[in-house]
């Protein structure tokens, strides 16, 4: 079986163009807006450095053990998903992930999270636009 | 309409502490955005015969349909105003900056900010989804930029953008910034002087809204075919591939996703990661201050040093802070080291160091507060030479007004001072700066500065490559030819490109593509078709906008908003006779090749220009049925009656 993939972050090397985000709300929103991202980049203008904040889908993710309705749950490869018809706005996995990664969008009054660009053939449209490789698509090191 | 555009400015009144909203649908239908946008609402609302610190100058902050999505470069502001800074009097002119405002505006649900009246006290100004508020600034003002949007992002969130001035738009310097994060700035207009005048300290936006896009795939598409790592053409071409091959510069607008050769890092004395844009490395790089030099004509410009790197990475970050438009440098150094060279050690008293950092940056600080010699220069070195031509030798009063040529701008590509730009290449440049309301070089750089850098990097292979594209673009193989006949063409053509990306916006050091990325000298001198992909921007705007524009159409946009341009240009009183004084500029030999133009030469220069233009030859401004044919029928009616008065 092939191995997990997933994103790895090195904010060092981001420097802020936002394409990440742009990109992200484009592909899953459908128009251009950093706040509807499901991935954040925040800029310490005092030092120059930037953090990224992302979904790391983890291997035992804490959004989903928190989750009471089952609407998080893991796919066949890794993958931690969230199914709005069965979120019921409750905000436990916002709680629970240790990386802050589940955003909430209070003008729809939804939860989003990466979902890693799933079905996307060319893979997450982030890492496909970053272009400094802050943020790769590459081989999570772990097999299902 | 669809995607891209807000359809509304914010209008504020400063005066009554009012604001409006103005609507822009029917202005964005015909010219788009950002510049040309900006000049029809000056024509409507700047009153003739307004000087820059007049309560009734208008300050406009604008945007463009793809400002705030993701098409590379896109994240540009367009900033305008009747300048402080042109000489002889005072004309509406632009500057241009990246970053992230204007995005961030867009996502407050603005398409542009339309600021009039004067604060009696000093303000800033907040914007946010849920609208805008003016605050008194006193603990604001007289703070360095820096300090300054530190202290508001503080207050509001990392997230908040700010615009904002230093010490010396608040003492009204004529070359004040306003800036934008580390170093983006509207830096050569002299706005920052208009927002002192109007006690405007800074503007603060944050919106969480979405900038809505007709083809979001579409949009997508493009620019993963563009390639997030590509380097633009700009310098990668004539360099080897290796030196660009691990670039990791910084990125100085929003959505830009090329790696761009402009950008570099340097560190801070404190360790801070600081970038360096543009004109930014010529502080930081060593001997880069030594490209500004000329013998010739009875006119030396020694060339200046740069200071040690930690110093100058200071004295950059002090520039950004003051809020002076880093070009200062390149004239009033080499100046002042001329000044020593002729035994002029002191100028009213106040000795002359200019070789020494210590005082060097004392005089920065000066200038900024208009004290002691920085009260004289701060109005610039062109007028400085008026005040003291009966006090200094004749060739520094002369060296004074050559090294701000262009109305008071810098020298910039032109052959002589700064930037090497051999035949035919200064002749377009010369026909740019006669016909501008500014230094139009900042903003050409991928038609013309390109360009020259592929003949300087080989004659013989460029002239080649350049005949063929000569001939793809223009129809004519000879339009790039070193010659003085027949460059109003590609002049145009780089002019209105230039307005078109600063309709839309984005950024000239990537559009247009005129020549397509080679990715490194090697694979550049092998190659002979060179010619780029020039329908980029209309793909973008399509996916954006949701609306098919011809190219056609296109030009028609850059077109309104130059003749505007030019219109309110005429409604200052510019004209001809003004613009043939530049022609003993071009008299001097070109230090590259030591060709150079006469009174004549340059006569039919402009002759050819004008008339390929549609402007008259007297005095160079629109003829009606230019203007009528642009849709521009109300303007034509009062350059009738200025014709005639």
């Amino acid at each position: 079986m092939d191995p997990y993939r997933w994103l790895s972050c090195d904010a060092e090397a981001c420097r802020g163009c936002q394409a990440c985000q742009l990109g992200c709300a484009l592909s899953h929103e459908g128009s251009a807006a950093p706040a509807l991202a499901r991935l954040a980049v925040d800029k310490d203008m005092a030092a120059y450095t930037f953090a990224i904040t992302l979904c790391r889908h983890c291997v035992q993710p804490a959004c989903l053990a928190a989750c009471p309705t089952g609407a998080m749950a893991l796919d066949g490869h890794g993958v931690v998903l969230l199914d709005d018809a069965l979120c019921i706005r409750c905000g436990a996995c916002q709680v629970a992930c240790p990386y802050c990664a589940v955003f909430y969008l209070a003008g729809g009054d939804r939860y989003i999270k990466c979902d890693l660009c799933a079905g996307r053939e060319s893979g997450p449209v982030c890492a496909a636009l970053c272009p400094t490789q802050a943020i790769r698509y590459v081989d999570a090191g772990v097999t299902p | 309409m669809t995607g891209g555009w807000l359809g509304r400015a914010l209008q504020v009144d400063l005066s009554s502490g009012q604001m409006g909203t103005l609507e822009l649908r029917d202005y964005q239908r015909q010219v788009l955005g950002g510049r040309p946008l900006a000049a029809r609402l000056a024509w409507e609302l700047i009153p003739a015969a307004t000087d820059a610190y007049d309560q009734e100058n208008v300050l406009f902050i604008m945007t463009g349909p793809l400002t705030g999505t993701l098409a590379p470069t896109s994240g540009r502001t367009i900033m305008s105003a009747i300048s402080p800074r042109t000489y002889l009097f005072p004309w509406y002119t632009h500057s241009t900056l990246g970053g992230w405002f204007g995005p961030e505006l867009k996502y407050a649900g603005w398409d542009g900010i339309v600021v009039q009246g004067a604060a009696s006290e000093p303000v800033w100004l907040e914007i946010d989804d849920h609208g805008a508020r003016l605050h008194p600034a006193g603990e604001l003002w007289g703070l360095d930029a820096r300090t300054c949007q530190l202290a508001l992002k503080q207050r509001l969130g990392s997230q908040a953008q700010v615009l904002c001035i230093g010490p010396a738009g608040e003492h009204r310097v004529r070359f004040a910034t306003v800036q934008h994060s580390e170093e983006n700035a509207a830096g050569h207009s002299g706005l920052g002087g208009v927002w002192g005048s109007k006690n405007l300290k800074a503007i603060v936006v944050r919106g969480t809204r979405a900038v809505p896009v007709a083809d979001p795939e579409g949009l997508l598409r493009e620019t993963l075919a563009l390639g997030a790592n590509v380097s633009t053409p700009l310098y990668a071409n004539v360099a080897p591939a290796a030196a660009y091959a691990e670039r990791r510069g910084p990125t100085c607008s929003q959505s830009c996703t090329f790696n761009c050769g402009v950008g570099q890092y340097r560190r801070t004395a404190d360790g801070r990661r600081s970038p360096a844009f543009c004109i930014g490395p010529v502080w930081r790089r060593d001997q880069a201050m030594q490209e500004t030099h000329y013998e010739g004509a009875g006119l030396r410009v020694p060339p200046s040093p740069n200071f040690d790197l930690d110093i100058e990475t200071h004295l950059h970050e002090l520039c950004n802070g003051l809020g002076l438009d880093m070009w200062f440098r390149l004239v009033m150094q080499p100046w002042l080291i001329r000044c020593v060279e002729l035994g002029v050690e002191a100028i009213d008293g106040h000795p002359l160091l200019p070789a020494d950092p210590v005082w060097f940056e004392a005089f920065m600080q000066d200038l900024a507060h208009r004290r002691g010699l920085g009260a004289l220069l701060a109005d610039d070195l062109a007028r400085a030479m008026d005040a003291l031509e009966d006090r200094l030798p004749a060739e520094l009063v002369a060296l004074g007004r050559e090294l701000e040529f262009d109305f008071g701008f810098p020298a910039h590509r032109e052959g002589r001072f700064w930037d090497a730009e051999p035949l035919p290449f200064w002749v377009i440049s010369a026909t740019l700066h006669a016909s501008e309301s500014r230094d139009p070089t900042i903003g050409a750089h991928q038609s013309s500065l390109l360009l020259s850098n592929l003949t300087l990097a080989d004659p013989e292979v460029a002239r080649r490559q350049l005949r063929r594209l000569a001939e793809q673009v223009w129809g004519d193989p000879e339009a790039l030819e070193p010659t003085f006949e027949g460059k109003a063409p590609v002049a145009i053509w780089s002019q209105d490109q230039h307005l078109l990306i600063d309709a839309l916006t984005l950024c000239d050091f990537a559009f247009p593509q005129l020549v397509r990325p080679l990715g490194g000298r090697e694979v550049w001198e092998q190659t002979e078709d060179i010619l780029g992909d020039l329908e980029i921007d209309r793909r973008l705007l399509r996916a954006v906008t949701g609306v098919d524009y011809t190219r056609e159409e296109l030009t028609a946009v850059a077109r309104r908003g130059l003749n505007l341009e030019r219109a309110l240009l005429a409604r200052a009183g510019r004209d001809r006779s003004l613009e043939e004084g530049l022609a003993p500029h071009f008299g001097l030999p070109c230090r590259d090749d030591g060709t150079s133009i006469d009174e004549g030469g340059y006569g039919r220069l402009l002759d050819e220009y004008y008339a390929a233009r549609g402007w008259d030859l007297e005095r160079g401004w629109p003829l009606p049925e230019t203007l009528a044919d642009l849709g521009l029928a109300d303007v034509a009616e009062e350059i009738e009656r200025l014709r005639l008065s």
